[in-house]
């Protein structure tokens, strides 16, 4: 058997060959330029801060080192994939436990919260290096970068080695239920920011300082210490992902039978009760799904977001949201697309099915994460922030479904979704998809916050009108598209058959 | 007057870019007949089934099931058919009552559960009923398919594959339902690369060769060594 290097290099060749969609090569090209373009934009972002507001920047620096951390143990947690190719095409190849892991920590980049924040502690590393060595603070930096992100993969195949019995998934939820109480129990009374701040990250930041300074001791140990944790997490999980991929497994709970319901009236709502169900089966999604219900109200508490700032919730929210499934929605069917296209009913009723069950999970988790977000925001809001909050719910969820069903019309792909670590797309595709929703739900957030700012009550739903106008353009285009038979049997090919 | 053909094909064509999968196809299908569907792998056949399906759109040429045009009538054309497709055709995450209570609604069936509950007895897959298929085996989902197509009684029962990965006990409930089938007057096709099964199904084949008809010959000429034979010389 070759070594995991190897292995690895064969399955990024294979990956690069597989991106045959017209100019994904060129996109993943460019968008590794930007990326760097982006990293030394921030690194001279860092180096320009005023020296007055230095003390801030050392103050939060713990905060968002440690907001990193979180987000790097999470994001493996709740949005699949970690895989360089779909675990059932590997099957028939003697692929090492290690190269699973490394190849998941390589995707790690392909998460646009995993960048942004990455940007962030490229601005604080220059800035807390500021006229010192910054490729000393950059080293720790890294170090510490590298140790979170193996830290999150280990999670992950922890948790999906647990998910692959009853016992496991109870254990796996009760603790979670169980770190979601003691976050809340810990926030009363305490800003999340002093909590993180009180976190170990002071001392990488401390870490960080002493390297630019040229305190080597401090800094090689910090440094240090750093890379043998993530060679420890990187042990750790080699042996959890084994662990996991050799557990026999009760498929998600699917050889137990599940309750029969009663047929639904009405072709449109049979069709959306077998979505529905096909959402939640899912383990990849169920997971996912319940994690996008809680922690981003939770996180919003936590931060105590004043009445202005919450309307730009729910455009983070709902995109999130929508990567679940709905950049892919058709991928639910599988390949039963075949017989469902074979059975006589409007084929549009497939697309609107699609839409009802995204629609309603998007804004189930907008609504979540706005009202948990609301109940420590101080004082009570204006008539204006109230009717922005309420219009980017809305509209956040229309723009964002409105999105989502064209990439599935145009962009489909073959997603298996059995395993708990399963995607509903390509890591390349997923992370321009993440892109191509959070940029404009996230505009129209900030432009609908902003026009809440003005405290003019009507502004809001003026705005919401508008674009809404543009969202039903949009929608329009992709059910004319839909209704062609040819782009149908695409679609049902693609999902069916890859 | 002859009754009309269920089933008529006439200058099939199916193009996938520069690639033309079925070429020239033409097939008629009585009420009461069987027809066996042979050929290479990559000869059109399943292709052929999706169009003949209204499951993908011809390229050129004319389809009528049932007295319904693909073309002008494709809604007409799936209610008529029954399709068992060659991979898949299952939703992963739903269960065999689900589909059938799925296909029931969409169909405007009623009382359709002892029909539901005698197939799946027949199949043998009662007991996995309210299981999720992505547990399937290869060979249960193929079963299920069988039991979706047949489910409805249609007019052009078409199976692809039925038998590939299908115990013993499958396959005699498949041979029953394209004998039901027949003699309910319903025109069955099935794609199959088992030529004794395929014998044994029905009464006349087709041999499929680069998307045509190269012949068309009584099915009980390819049986033996001695048909098996001929059938190598036919798909060449």
């Amino acid at each position: 058997m070759t070594g995991p290097l190897a292995q690895l290099r064969a399955l990024l060749g294979l990956r690069w060959q597989m991106a045959r969609a017209p100019g994904a090569r060129l996109a993943t090209l460019v968008g590794g330029v930007v990326l760097a373009w982006l990293l030394v934009q921030a690194v001279r972002a860092g180096r320009g801060l005023d020296i007055a507001l230095l003390a801030t920047a050392i103050e939060v620096a713990p905060a968002a080192y440690a907001g990193f951390g979180l987000l790097a143990v999470l994001a493996p947690l709740t949005s699949g994939g970690g895989h360089l190719v779909p675990d059932d095409q590997l099957v028939a190849y003697p692929v090492r436990p290690v190269t699973h892991l490394l190849g998941g920590l390589l995707l790690a980049p392909l998460n646009l919260v995993w960048v942004s924040q990455l940007l962030l502690l490229a601005a604080l590393t220059s800035c807390l290096t500021l006229g010192g060595s910054l490729l000393r603070g950059s080293v720790t930096t890294l170090a510490y970068v590298l140790a979170v992100t193996v830290l999150g993969q280990l999670a992950a195949w922890l948790l999906a080695g647990l998910s692959q019995s009853r016992g496991g998934r109870r254990l796996a939820g009760g603790t979670a239920a169980v770190a979601v109480g003691a976050v809340v129990v810990a926030l009363q009374g305490r800003s999340a920011a002093g909590l993180l701040a009180g976190s170990p990250t002071a001392d990488v930041v401390d870490g960080v300082i002493a390297g630019g300074d040229g305190h080597l001791t401090r800094w090689s140990v910090t440094t240090g210490l750093l890379l043998l944790f993530a060679c420890v997490a990187l042990g750790l999980g080699v042996v959890a992902c084994r662990w996991a991929l050799r557990r026999p497994g009760d498929l998600g709970g699917t050889l137990s039978g599940v309750r029969r319901r009663r047929s639904r009236p009405g072709a449109l709502r049979s069709l959306v009760a077998v979505d529905r169900a096909s959402v939640w089966r899912a383990p990849a999604l169920r997971r996912a799904g319940l994690v996008l219900a809680v922690l981003p109200g939770l996180l919003a508490a936590s931060a105590a977001l004043p009445w202005s700032s919450l309307a730009v919730l729910p455009g983070l929210v709902a995109a999130g949201a929508a990567l679940l499934f709905g950049v892919n929605a058709f991928a639910l069917d599988a390949g039963g697309a075949v017989w469902l296209s074979s059975l006589p009913h409007d084929p549009l009723l497939g697309l609107w099915s699609k839409a009802v069950v995204l629609t309603e999970t998007v804004l189930l988790a907008v609504v979540l994460a706005a009202v948990a977000g609301s109940t420590r925001s101080p004082g009570l809001p204006t008539a204006a922030e109230l009717a922005a909050l309420l219009c980017s719910a809305v509209l956040c969820t229309a723009v964002v479904v409105t999105l989502s069903l064209s990439a599935s019309v145009r962009r489909p792909h073959r997603a298996d979704l059995r395993g708990p670590r399963d995607a509903v797309a390509p890591p390349g595709a997923l992370a321009l998809a993440s892109a191509r929703l959070a940029l404009p739900a996230g505009l129209v957030a900030v432009v609908l916050g902003t026009a809440g700012g003005t405290g003019v009550w009507w502004l809001p739903p003026a705005v919401t009108a508008a674009v809404l106008g543009l969202c039903a353009v949009s929608a329009a285009r992709t059910v004319r598209s839909y209704t062609d038979t040819h782009v149908r049997a695409r679609v049902v090919h693609i999902v069916a058959e890859g | 007057m002859p009754a009309p053909p269920v089933l008529l094909a006439s200058g099939l064509v199916v193009q996938f870019g520069a690639v033309r999968a079925v070429g020239g196809f033409d097939l008629s299908v009585g009420a009461g007949s069987s027809v066996a569907l042979v050929g290479r792998n990559g000869a059109g056949k399943s292709t052929t089934m999706r169009v003949l399906a209204g499951v993908l759109p011809p390229s050129a040429g004319s389809v009528q099931v049932a007295g319904h045009d693909a073309a002008t009538d494709p809604a007409g054309v799936r209610a008529a058919v029954g399709y068992c497709p060659d991979v898949g055709g299952l939703i992963p995450r739903a269960t065999p009552w689900e589909h059938l209570q799925l296909a029931a609604r969409l169909r405007g069936m009623r009382h359709w559960h002892p029909r539901a509950h005698a197939l799946l007895e027949r199949f043998e897959l009662s007991e996995a009923a309210d299981r999720l298929t992505a547990s399937f085996s290869h060979g249960m989902s193929r079963r299920l398919s069988v039991v979706l197509a047949a489910f409805h009684e249609p007019r052009l029962l078409l199976l692809d594959e039925p038998f590939d990965g299908v115990d013993p006990h499958g396959t005699d409930a498949t041979l029953e339902v394209v004998a039901e089938a027949r003699t309910a007057g319903a025109a069955v096709l099935v794609s199959t690369h088992l030529l004794e099964l395929a014998v044994r199904a029905c009464d006349e084949a087709v041999v499929l060769r680069g998307g045509r008809v190269v012949a068309a010959a009584p099915a009980a000429e390819l049986a033996g060594a001695e048909g098996a034979q001929r059938y190598r010389a036919l798909i060449g």
